[in-house]
């Protein structure tokens, strides 16, 4: 029982390398699908490693307007991710800093990278981050509702409001698990700048959101922004399998982390698979989009208390 | 088998919000074709076990006409008609989705009012009926297009079919093969209805419909 | 020598057959014809099984499915009243039409089947047993009418006919929702078994073992769905645009027999309904509150009409509202109600027929350019005259009778504000119809019509429902009484 329990952590600790590790890996692997579903071979699969190390490698060029702001975003935005990383499970390895009311915590710390994010756009004092700006907050006014109200269902279900326990003890009433993961599924969209909401590929253009943010990030600070962007992916696809790919809870933590690993190469390709048969909406339409999504996570919350 | 139809009863709630917020016509032709398919996989999932002859022909009856009599009767319509959208419906497309999660929560008080008998594990299908009927309803008062109000109908016309096969259980063939010909019928008439409409009037917005009054 | 339970299907089957035939005339004329023929043949079937009925007692046909009882037979004979002189009525009709040219042969064709089918679709409303049957032939009738109203391409007509179709259709869809309801409901008590959960006649003496609450959630959703498509207000607004811009013939169908089809249907399940409860005064207060409402807002929008079929039109929505509060009223309000049916129909067939007749003479139904129609058509003006009277429940009138009745049933009950409230309705709808139509009959007509002659088929049409009115205002005969008594006792057999 103390060994088990000490593998657990041991996972726990693992999985955050893992996690740092392996984060830009999945932005490949949807880079890659998009390539195959337009009929290119595609860049490698570790062509963001690449990117990244040579980013690091770089110098940065600031604005003379900005101030500390600008420069400190992209590190806060590191540690959100990387405290994010630690709070959610994976497999049956718990989180490493779990604790109840804990998702709280978890949404909280992205939502404060979001913020960091956004001030620095305002930093910049161009017009055009300024317009991403306000399309992120506002956006992200309505995912993050959404993202609330899915984990609630969940905390009903499980009576339980830590991360780690909630998905441990979630013993799969069908109904609620999938009208939640498809809410938690466009939130995980948005929150990443996916299409049908944002167009990670469209630079310069007067539609995009998250990518004009941090179009004024040059060297090592963009690097960590990308780096961040990779681990929030990670993070919230971790939830979104330990929501829906049921784990018995006698399996080895090691098979368990084996097949989380397995759900989130799976939920990178269906991203990529979105992306490619997708077209990105009418920024008007992004609210109903949100509110779809809300009205199936608040069904599932109406299921869940029956 | 249980968790066959409760999956089909969730696809059907996701259908139904998808009504709610969709503007395309086709693509609402085409959820409402894929009701029909769901009501008609409930029908044989909830009699797999005592595999019925007379079930499986009228359930299979069901999903031919709900799928494709109805889409092409609709689609061809709209062909002539030349709409594709539901452009400024009577209630915006955000609202209706707010809208929707108040009739999802009041189908579910009602359905918890009404003392149906039911067998285990289906306790949602009673909420599911109830939610498809409103969908209807709401699309035929909160829509402009001729095209959606007859949507509406068959919407409607489905909740009201699978809470008949939950609540009632066993009907008599020949009574299940009149509604669906009366559907069928209903239909029909009404995409003629629609044609005549379109010719004489160049358009299908009932809202414009309005010269009798008092 | 034909078994009775074969007049059942005949009476089904008939009309259809006829109605192929005529659809497949060659000359408008002889279309119109056969389609007479075939309905006044069958309805002479029709007559046979009723007196049967009277006779010998309910007919059973095909395995129970089918069957007439009193409350059946006095309605069918009503209805065979009805599209009897409908019938002959639209031969009339569409042969000024004809001489001027109105119809071609593919509307007269069109017009031929559809009403012969629904003479079908109605009786099927009336002999089913089995009530979701019922239900698919009284959908069935609202789809066999709706190309009715659209006879004459008109944007008007057309607008009237996708109203009927889609508010009909919505409350079709209620009906079918309380009818499930109600299955539910019996195979909740456990009463029944599933595949006999709808038979009338054996869900009416087990009815008691019904599930309550069921019940009540079922009658709502009946009482809505049958009461929008019997004009019962709120849900009446299809009513008027279809009633104005339907051919006469059809508007005097639908105003003479269907909406009394569809309050039928509601009498069906009151007392499966009020034995299930335990008691009838839920239903029947619910009735009360339609029948109510329906007359006061008939009442109200009288006042404002200009058309004389829409004038018309409200006032059946009245009438229904009399007859389900007459239905609401229980024992001696239900003999009204059913005898009030009757009335009202006989009436209303006259009302629409003269209207229509002198619709086409002045080629506008709008009361401010009919005028002094008793000096242009004295045939179809005193028609008018007649049906005007009756339908506003001036005596000696059998309208008078059966409103009269209710009133007393209603301070019977001991319900005075149902008796104020419809002596109010029905004041002002005396006042309004008399206002209007005043100067439609004796006025001085400036325009250029001139004095029309009818024949002798047309006289007969005025005469005998005028006649049929007066006479059973006087006196009604014991037979007639006894009918309308057995019909009454099957809709008070439950739950007293």
């Amino acid at each position: 029982m103390e060994t088990e329990i000490i593998a657990m952590y041991a996972f726990s600790i693992i999985h955050m390398f893992v996690g740092f590790a392996l984060a830009p890996l999945m932005i490949g692997i949807v880079n890659r699908t998009k390539a195959v579903f337009a009929g290119r071979t595609g860049q490698p699969f570790l062509q963001p490693y690449y990117d990244m190390v040579k980013l690091l490698r770089k110098g940065a060029v600031y604005s003379r307007t900005t101030s500390w702001i600008f420069r400190a975003a992209p590190v806060v935005g590191l540690a959100c991710a990387v405290a994010a990383l630690a709070i959610v499970p994976f497999g049956n390895a718990p989180g490493l800093l779990s604790f109840e009311g804990d998702l709280v915590f978890f949404a909280y710390v992205l939502g404060l990278w979001r913020f960091f994010l956004v001030i620095a756009a305002l930093d910049t004092g161009s017009a055009f981050e300024g317009m991403g700006a306000s399309r992120e907050v506002q956006f992200s006014a309505m995912a993050e509702p959404v993202l609330f109200v899915g984990l609630a269902t969940v905390a009903t279900l499980t009576g339980s409001l830590s991360l780690s326990d909630m998905i441990a003890g979630l013993s799969l009433p069908l109904a609620e698990i999938v009208l939640v993961a498809a809410a938690l599924f466009v939130v995980f969209l948005c929150e990443n700048a996916r299409i049908p909401f944002d167009d990670p590929n469209t630079h310069l253009e007067l539609t995009m959101i998250h990518e004009v943010m941090v179009l004024d990030y040059s060297g090592p600070d963009l690097g960590f922004v990308l780096y961040s962007a990779a681990l929030k992916f990670w993070v919230l696809g971790a939830l979104i399998i330990g929501i829906t790919v049921p784990l018995d809870e006698g399996l080895p933590v090691w098979a368990s982390c084996g097949y989380a690993f397995l759900g989130m190469v799976m939920l990178a390709l269906l991203t990529g698979i979105v992306e490619s048969v997708m077209a990105r909406v009418r920024l008007l339409r992004v609210p109903q989009l949100l509110a779809a999504a809300g009205a199936l996570a608040i069904c599932a919350l109406i299921f869940s208390m029956r | 088998m249980e968790t066959y139809i409760e999956a089909s009863v969730i696809l059907l709630l996701l259908t139904d919000i998808a009504l709610f917020g969709t503007s395309r016509l086709y693509t609402c032709i085409t959820i409402a074709a894929v009701q029909g398919v769901l009501l008609g996989l409930i029908a044989l999932f909830a009699n797999a076990e005592t595999f019925i002859p007379r079930i499986i022909v009228i359930a299979s009856i069901g999903i031919v006409i709900k799928a494709f009599v109805f889409p092409y009767l609709l689609k061809r319509t709209i062909r002539q008609a030349g709409v594709q959208r539901e452009i400024q419906p009577f209630i915006g497309y955000l609202s209706s989705l707010v809208v929707s999660l108040v009739l999802f929560g009041v189908s579910i008080w009602f359905s918890a009012k009404l003392p149906l008998a039911l067998g285990a594990g289906r306790s949602m299908i009673i909420p599911a009926a109830i939610m498809t009927m409103f969908t209807g309803l709401f699309l035929i008062v909160a829509r402009r297009k001729a095209l959606t109000q007859c949507i509406g109908y068959i919407v409607c016309e489905n909740g009201m079919y699978l809470f008949g096969m939950v609540a009632v259980g066993e009907i008599p063939a020949l009574v299940e093969l009149g509604i669906l010909l009366d559907a069928v019928a209903a239909v029909t008439v009404m995409g003629v209805a629609m044609y005549h409409i379109n010719r004489e009037f160049d358009h299908i917005d009932t809202d414009r419909l309005s010269s009798l009054k008092g | 020598m034909i078994g009775h339970e074969n007049l059942l299907w005949i009476m089904l089957i008939l009309p259809l057959c006829t109605g192929a035939v005529a659809a497949t005339m060659p000359a408008a004329r002889k279309a119109l014809a056969v389609m007479c023929t075939g309905i006044l043949l069958t309805a002479g079937f029709g007559w046979w099984s009723v007196v049967h009925v009277v006779c010998h007692g309910t007919l059973f046909a095909a395995s129970d499915w089918l069957f007439l009882d009193a409350l059946s037979a006095y309605n069918l004979a009503i209805m065979l009243l009805v599209f009897s002189l409908c019938a002959c009525y639209a031969y009339v009709y569409f042969s000024c039409e004809l001489r001027r040219g109105q119809l071609t042969l593919r509307q007269a064709r069109l017009f031929t089947a559809l009403f012969s089918g629904s003479f079908s679709t109605m009786a099927l409303v009336l002999i089913a047993n089995n009530l979701s049957i019922m239900w698919v032939s009284l959908e069935a009738t609202t789809l066999v009418t709706t190309f009715l109203i659209y006879l004459h391409s008109s944007r008007q007509s057309l607008e009237a006919m996708w109203k009927y179709l889609i508010i009909c259709s919505v409350g079709m869809a209620f009906a079918f929702m309380g009818t499930l309801l109600a299955a539910a409901a019996a195979v909740k008590g456990g009463s029944v078994e599933g595949a006999q959960a709808l038979l009338w006649t054996h869900l009416v003496g087990r009815a008691s073992l019904c599930d309550p609450m069921l019940m009540k959630a079922a009658f709502i959703f009946l009482l809505i769905g049958y009461g929008t498509k019997a004009g019962l207000a709120p849900m009446h607004n299809w009513l008027p645009d279809a009633h104005s811009q339907a051919p006469a013939p059809v508007s005097a169908l639908f105003s003479g027999f269907m909406l009394s089809a569809s309050l039928y249907c509601i009498m069906r399940y009151l007392p499966i309904v009020s034995s299930a409860i335990g008691s009838p005064r839920w239903a029947t207060n619910l009735l009360i509150l339609f029948g109510i409402v329906s007359l006061l807002v008939a009442a109200a929008f009288i006042i404002f009409q200009h058309d004389v079929k829409r004038l018309f039109a409200y006032s059946s929505v009245e009438h229904m509202g009399i007859i389900a509060l007459g239905l609401g009223l229980g024992n001696a309000g239900v003999f009204t109600a059913l005898f009030h049916t009757l009335n009202h129909s006989l009436g209303k067939t006259l009302a629409f027929f003269s209207a229509g007749r002198l619709g086409q003479i002045f080629k506008t139904t709008d009361m401010g350019q009919m005028r002094g129609v008793m000096r242009i058509s004295r045939v179809w003006g005193f028609g008018l005259f007649i049906s005007v009277l009756a339908l506003i429940g001036a005596a000696p009138f059998s309208i008078f009778m059966s409103e009269f009745q209710t009133v007393k049933a209603a301070l019977d009950a001991g319900n005075v504000t149902a008796a104020v409230l419809f002596l109010f309705g029905a004041g002002i709808v005396f006042m309004g119809v008399l206002a209007h139509l005043i100067p439609v009959f004796w006025a001085r007509n400036e325009s250029d019509v001139s004095l029309v002659t009818t024949g002798l088929l047309e006289k007969f049409l005025v005469f005998f429902p005028g006649v049929l009115l007066l006479f059973l205002g006087i006196w009604m005969p014991d037979f007639l009484h006894g009918a309308i008594d057995r019909a009454a006792a099957i809709i008070l057999s439950g739950g007293n």
